[in-house]
């Protein structure tokens, strides 16, 4: 059960890192590829549909944390505390930026949002580098230490890589010439990885704090049978929001 | 103040935002689930306007309601670690269910129902709208499971130095949630009815081209009011007799914000029940009654928020009940510098947030059903040239 549950958990961790990627990776990319008005509705326009239903990832990875392994959850939290205050004001911004910049008329009003959107995805990259050296570390070290910074980095790159490979598949002709899906499955597979190292490192922690079997097997007889339904709704995000040439040409609710 | 009052005061200042976006987004998903249905049904456009026009305000307050749980949700492992390690076998068996099911099928299915408009098929896109208020309605559920808990905590036994889950259906038909979850839909409803009442009382006092429109939302209003209502005290009274001895004796906090609720509650009923709903056929013309019925939609808000005060203020000094301390809860590590950063960091933003998205919403409400972003057609500006010309 403990190693359903882990497997679970990990999916959850590595597909909010693999989805909600390439969204954080097209906030990032907003003043590089995005430099007209339109040109940024129509990179908000192409990830819009995917957002809500590729954030929530990482909503179930800290429901989960707290059901299966909630003698670890304060350790996270308290271990990185500034940090995760700092990224949930980004992602907070961020979202708040897309639910906004089309509410109201004015080009200053959606270029301060698109801006929040730029910073806040800035903001949650480089703090998930930040995080997954402390984890690696036990949290012993500094949350500013090179290597950190350095990984931070490289999160944000391997977003922006993605979240381009992302415009150019669903949105052809956007950057040149369309982009297979095979393409996106290896980029959302580079986004994960650094997340799957450290997940890879911290199974045998995570197996042995996990809940005791009674919660475990609550939670397995209450929230199992619905995996289904929930990879089910995803797969019909993807059917329904699949790339056309007009993939952007609806007036886009974010 | 010191660490623990500074961290209670944030986590009742953004659990009080929360909610008020959250117990509008309770009342307004059915009533525009029904509009979809009508619509659906139908094929009339005054029904798809309906659906677009209130859809509209819906997500407009449904976007504030996702940035202030992601807070709270987080807030559990940030300032109450100590919670988890007493009793997160118990209480975190909920919490999992409400992000890892409702929450998360909400969220996806919303994200289909918002960008599906013009691409499902109209059966599916309505299928969608359903999903998000059942779910929405589970995860209200989960979430009054896992206070309820707090309040009266059942179906564990105390191991060693923590709570150990016994009975998971204990905690699903706990005294403490079986009113009090009625209780709250009652008053998501009649909050989501007084906003609706108030828009179109505005839409008609300025004697818009909507004329129709409103009159027919501001009766609908009424309604869902009264029906939320009935439902709201009923179920509020009857927590009298399973609320915990002493609850609202030993602080004012818990008291006055109960005698509020009551005294707003009770006056609302009066005023529905035996003014309004009366004349509710000539309300839309007594121009007079609209600017009163536009002050009034603020006050069911209150009321929510003083609820939730005097449930949670009454809970003190105990998280959780007889066994666990509040200042027992929090996190060891937790210094002034770090809650008072995130204190100031959260309300802040929230705050400032919240006060934009109001004003989008009123805006939203001033412009009224002609062209509302949600849904909007793709040839929609050619549409609208073709009426000019």
């Amino acid at each position: 059960m403990e190693l359903i549950w882990f497997a679970f958990f990990a999916v959850l961790l590595a597909g909010y890192f693999a989805l909600e990627g390439f969204d954080l990776g097209v906030g990032l990319l907003l003043p590089v590829l995005g430099r007209t008005p339109e040109r940024r509705d129509r990179m908000v326009a192409g990830m819009a549909p995917f957002v809500l239903a590729n954030e929530v990832w990482l909503v179930a990875v800290a429901g989960v944390l707290f059901g299966v392994y909630p003698a670890l959850e304060g350790e996270v939290f308290a271990g990185l505390y500034p940090l995760v205050v700092t990224m949930l004001l980004a992602w907070v911004l961020r979202d708040a930026g897309l639910w906004f910049r089309r509410r109201l008329d004015g080009a200053g009003w959606r270029r301060f949002w698109d801006l929040m959107i730029t910073l806040g995805s800035f903001g949650l990259s480089f703090g998930w580098g930040l995080a997954l050296y402390a984890m690696a570390t036990g949290f012993s070290s500094s949350l500013l230490h090179p290597p950190g910074l350095l990984l931070g980095a490289l999160v944000t790159a391997l977003f922006a890589v993605h979240g381009r490979t992302f415009l150019a598949w669903r949105l052809p002709g956007f950057l040149g010439a369309p982009c297979p899906g095979r393409t996106l499955a290896l980029s959302a597979l580079a986004a994960a990885t650094p997340v799957l190292i450290v997940l890879g490192g911290s199974a045998g922690y995570l197996l042995g704090n996990s809940a005791p079997p009674e919660t475990l097997n609550v939670l397995s007889i209450m929230a199992l049978p619905f995996a289904p339904f929930m990879l089910g709704a995803q797969v019909w995000v993807w059917r329904t929001f699949r790339p056309s040439k007009s993939a952007d040409q609806l007036p886009s609710f974010f | 103040m010191d660490v623990l009052d500074l961290a209670r005061l944030q986590f009742g200042l953004t659990g009080s935002l929360h909610f008020l976006f959250v117990v509008l987004t309770l009342g307004l998903a059915p009533l525009v689930a029904i509009m979809h249905t009508r619509w659906v049904i139908s094929g009339r456009p005054q029904h798809e306007r309906m659906t677009r026009f209130w859809g509209q305000i819906y997500v407009t307050n449904y976007a504030l309601g996702i940035v202030t749980g992601l807070v709270m949700e987080f807030q559990f492992g940030l300032s109450w670690s100590g919670l988890s390690h007493y009793a997160g076998d118990v209480f975190g068996a909920p919490l999992a269910m409400e992000t890892l099911v409702a929450f998360f099928l909400e969220s996806t299915f919303l994200g289909l129902w918002i960008f599906g408009w013009h691409r499902l098929p109209k059966w599916a896109h309505l299928a969608c709208i359903w999903v998000v208020t059942l779910t929405a309605y589970a995860s209200a559920f989960f979430i009054m499971v896992a206070n309820s808990f707090l309040q009266n905590p059942v179906g564990s036994v105390v191991r060693g130095d923590h709570l150990e889950l016994t009975d998971f259906g204990a905690l699903l038909t706990n005294k403490a949630l079986l009113f009090a979850f009625p209780h709250v839909i009652g008053a998501g409803l009649f909050t989501g009815a007084f906003v609706m009442i108030g828009a179109s009382a505005y839409q008609l006092l300025r004697r818009t081209a909507e004329q129709e429109f409103f009159t027919s939302s501001l009766r609908t209003g009424v309604v869902v009011a009264v029906l939320g209502l009935l439902v709201t005290v009923g179920f509020g009274y009857a927590q009298f007799a399973v609320v915990q001895p002493g609850k609202f004796e030993g602080d004012t906090g818990a008291a006055l914000g109960l005698g509020f609720m009551i005294l707003i509650g009770d006056l609302l009923m009066l005023v529905v029940l035996f003014l309004m709903l009366p004349v509710i056929y000539w309300l839309p013309r007594w121009r007079w009654t609209h600017p009163l019925l536009l002050m009034m939609t603020p006050l069911p808000f209150l009321a929510a928020v003083l609820g939730w005060m005097a449930r949670e203020i009454g809970r003190q000094p105990w998280m959780i009940w007889e066994r666990l301390s509040v200042a027992d809860a929090m996190s060891p590590g937790l210094t002034p510098g770090m809650i008072t950063m995130s204190l100031i960091g959260f309300t802040a933003v929230l705050g400032l947030l919240a006060v934009v998205d109001y004003l989008l919403i009123a805006r939203a409400v001033r412009r009224g059903p002609a062209a509302p972003a949600l849904g909007a057609h793709p040839d929609a500006d050619t549409r609208a040239h073709a009426l000019t010309y």
